[in-house]
């Protein structure tokens, strides 16, 4: 699509001649031209929405017949989306396998690593029961880590206190109820 | 006159006590969360959607219009202060702003971009009041047809306006389909695409949606980004207040601004990007006497953060136009809004004009409320604004992250909610990666359920005959401004990339 191209083009030039905002925006085009080898993530896109589309289809295709004067029951719009992403994940193959998806820039793994890593151990720490302000504790300091800031210690102390301040603001404030453990009880037991 | 007399209403219920506190907790929030750098209005209103929940219908719509208004006039602070624009709405005016705060009039704009906005917000939601009646008297005529045209002109408009490829539009825009396939299907109680998982069978909350595709794959994004995230913010150098001739330099800008944003806003090509882009380029082209200098020397010119802040929030509210009368979002902050009133069961149509009256005209009350309240509160307290800028990046994103989870978690009342949120994080970093527009997947999550049901009314009235879709003249004119508004865009890109190549060379 060449005017898109143009379009992208057009943005980096108005930006170029001045320090270039830091923060890439929703549907901005990166800088930097497709490499024209195949991009073997541009095709793992392309299986994934193969697979997607086959699970919809199979999921639509276990619902049971019904009879009805539409002719068509809960089944047709699954079948139509799924016929949709068939032909996008086409599509998809063939820009990838061509090499058209732009050049991405080198990813920082630590740091989607500690993102991940912090929802996943509240999320844990949640189901164990440890309550609202312990999890969201853990949260804050491990995403701290994520934009590389290493002060642990006060990482855990800053996010201590701005879960306990967001839990009793929502709590008492508007009433929202939030995973309770052994110190959400304690706050509560002391503050009635 | 019926509308002025119905506005009048709508501007004596915002004016309760009860609601003005709401509009002021909503500008306060709204201002506090945009300011935040790289964060746009649309990711404010979605970091701030569950918060709202606990307000009832009418408050939190009003708390909402706060929180849209000052998440925008937040954004044009750190646009301005430290040239990261949350959204391409904001892009303009980091241009002239960014160098006015480098030469130490950062005041100066902000001061310009507040009363521009004032200005443009409140004109055009005069507009917005006074088109929205006359597009409703159209809507209600549509049928299923009609309903279900306009949902597919909405599917290809935000595929084809957002980001550059419609190939990864409308597939993102599928994604969105599918999420909203899950769940139980409202017309024969089949449950879709739950894998046996109960609280998947319930629909899944377009909250989880929004603040999973949005903020954590945002924040996934930044973090997976090898950039220093320790920036300094200009600090603010100069009075906030314009004197006179300033005032006479900026109130050209503003009139064309509003009228541009107005214009551009209900359409469904995409919300303020457009709107803010001409109207830098006239102000550019236009600019005389002290603003030509300003321009050419790169010195930051006032004009051309006044006239993109005017059309920017005049847009916002002409994009309310085709949300409220018809249900269609136009733009990702509008399919916020938008999953906002449905978490009220509430349904933006013709008939929530004549179903929820004081609702809608209390919300048009307090968008002039909302906007009155920015420029008055705003313009002196700008340096508590500031100070959020000079928080340290790592502490304000996993504060972000944290105020993210807790509003899930104390919306949804259970751990398990988080773990779709990073399901959806997850997706929307990949997407974000990949460079897919994300504002396609929300729309399709929250209008595919409302298409199916049109589509499998039709058929059911029409006994399984598909050709009611394409017998109604209404429903034909729509699918035609469908295909204009896919291929508008392309010829308008084609164009501005050619005037931009001139006007960088001037």
């Amino acid at each position: 699509m060449p005017a898109d191209k143009d379009l992208t083009a057009g943005e980096t030039r108005l930006s170029a001649d001045q320090t270039a905002p830091e923060v890439r925006l929703h549907g901005e085009d990166e800088v930097g031209q497709g490499s024209g080898l195949r991009d073997l993530a541009g095709l793992g896109i392309a299986a994934g929405l193969f697979a997607l589309a086959f699970v919809i289809y199979s999921d639509a295709a276990s619902y049971p017949v019904r009879r009805s004067y539409a002719q068509f029951g809960p089944e047709i719009f699954p079948y139509l989306i799924a016929l949709g992403i068939v032909v996008l994940a086409g599509i998809t193959t063939v820009i990838a396998w061509r090499g058209g998806f732009e050049a991405r820039a080198r990813l920082n793994y630590g740091g989607l690593f500690w993102i991940v890593a912090a929802i996943v151990v509240e999320i844990i720490m949640l189901f164990a029961g440890s309550g609202f302000i312990a999890a969201s504790t853990v949260l804050f300091a491990f995403s701290a880590r994520a934009f590389g800031q290493t002060t642990h210690l006060l990482n855990f102390a800053i996010g201590a206190t701005m879960s306990t301040l967001l839990f009793l603001l929502f709590r008492y404030g508007l009433g929202l109820a939030l995973p309770s453990g052994p110190l959400e009880r304690g706050i509560d037991l002391l503050l009635r | 006159m019926d509308t002025f007399f119905l506005l009048f209403e709508g501007l004596a219920t915002a004016a309760q006590p009860m609601n003005l506190m709401f509009a002021l907790l909503g500008v306060m929030l709204g201002t506090a969360v945009g300011v935040m750098p790289g964060i746009g209005p649309a990711l404010t209103v979605a970091l701030l959607l569950p918060v709202s929940l606990s307000f009832g219908a009418t408050g939190s719509m009003i708390m909402f219009a706060g929180i849209y208004y000052g998440g925008m006039y937040g954004g044009a602070i750190s646009s301005i202060l430290l040239n990261t624009p949350g959204e391409t709405a904001s892009i303009m005016t980091a241009v002239e702003g960014n160098r006015m705060a480098k030469r130490g009039a950062g005041g100066k704009a902000l001061g310009a971009a507040a009363i521009g906005s004032f200005f443009g917000g409140t004109f055009a939601t005069l507009g917005l009041a006074l088109v929205a009646p006359f597009m409703v008297s159209v809507a209600l005529s549509f049928g299923t047809a009609e309903y279900f045209a306009l949902m597919m002109l909405s599917f290809m408009t935000v595929s084809a306006a957002f980001g550059g490829s419609m190939t990864r539009g409308l597939t993102a825009l599928f994604i969105g389909l599918t999420i909203g396939l899950v769940g139980t299907d409202k017309l024969t109680g089949q449950v879709r695409l739950a894998f046996g998982v109960p609280e998947m069978s319930d629909n899944i909350s377009i909250a989880i949606v929004a603040v999973g595709l949005f903020a954590i794959g945002e924040t996934m994004f930044l973090a997976s980004q090898h950039i220093n995230h320790k920036t300094k913010a200009e600090a603010v150098k100069g009075s906030v207040w314009l004197n006179w001739s300033d005032l006479k330099r900026c109130i050209r800008p503003y009139i064309r601004g509003t009228g541009l944003g107005f214009l551009f806003g209900p359409l469904p090509t995409g919300g303020a990007e457009i709107p803010t882009f001409l109207s830098y380029t006239t102000e550019k082209r236009l600019a005389q006497g002290e603003g030509r200098r300003d321009f050419d020397e790169g010195r930051g010119a006032i004009e051309g953060v006044a006239g993109p802040e005017a059309a920017n929030n005049a847009s916002a509210a002409g994009t309310l136009i085709p949300l409220l009368t018809l249900g269609l979002p136009t733009s990702a902050t509008a399919a916020m809004m938008l999953a906002g009133f449905q978490q009220y069961g509430l349904q933006p149509g013709p008939l929530l004009f004549t179903n929820n009256a004081e609702l809608v005209w209390g919300l048009v009350g307090s968008l002039f409320i909302a906007n009155l309240m920015l420029v008055v509160l705003n313009v002196p307290f700008i340096g508590i604004w500031v100070k959020l800028l000079t928080i340290p990046r790592p502490w304000l994103y996993a504060g972000i992250l944290t105020f993210a989870t807790l509003g899930i978690v104390g919306a949804q009342g259970s751990a398990f909610a988080l773990i779709l949120l990073l399901g959806f994080g997850l997706i929307g970093f990949l997407m974000r990666r990949f460079n897919y527009p994300l504002a396609p997947a929300l729309v399709g999550a929250i209008l595919g359920p409302l298409a199916e049901e049109q589509l499998r009314r039709g058929l059911m009235i029409n006994r399984g005959d598909w050709s009611f879709l394409v017998t109604s003249n209404i429903a034909l004119t729509i699918y035609a401004i469908a295909i204009l508004a896919v291929f508008g865009p392309r010829i308008w890109a084609f164009l501005r990339s050619r005037g931009t190549g001139r006007s960088s060379r001037a």
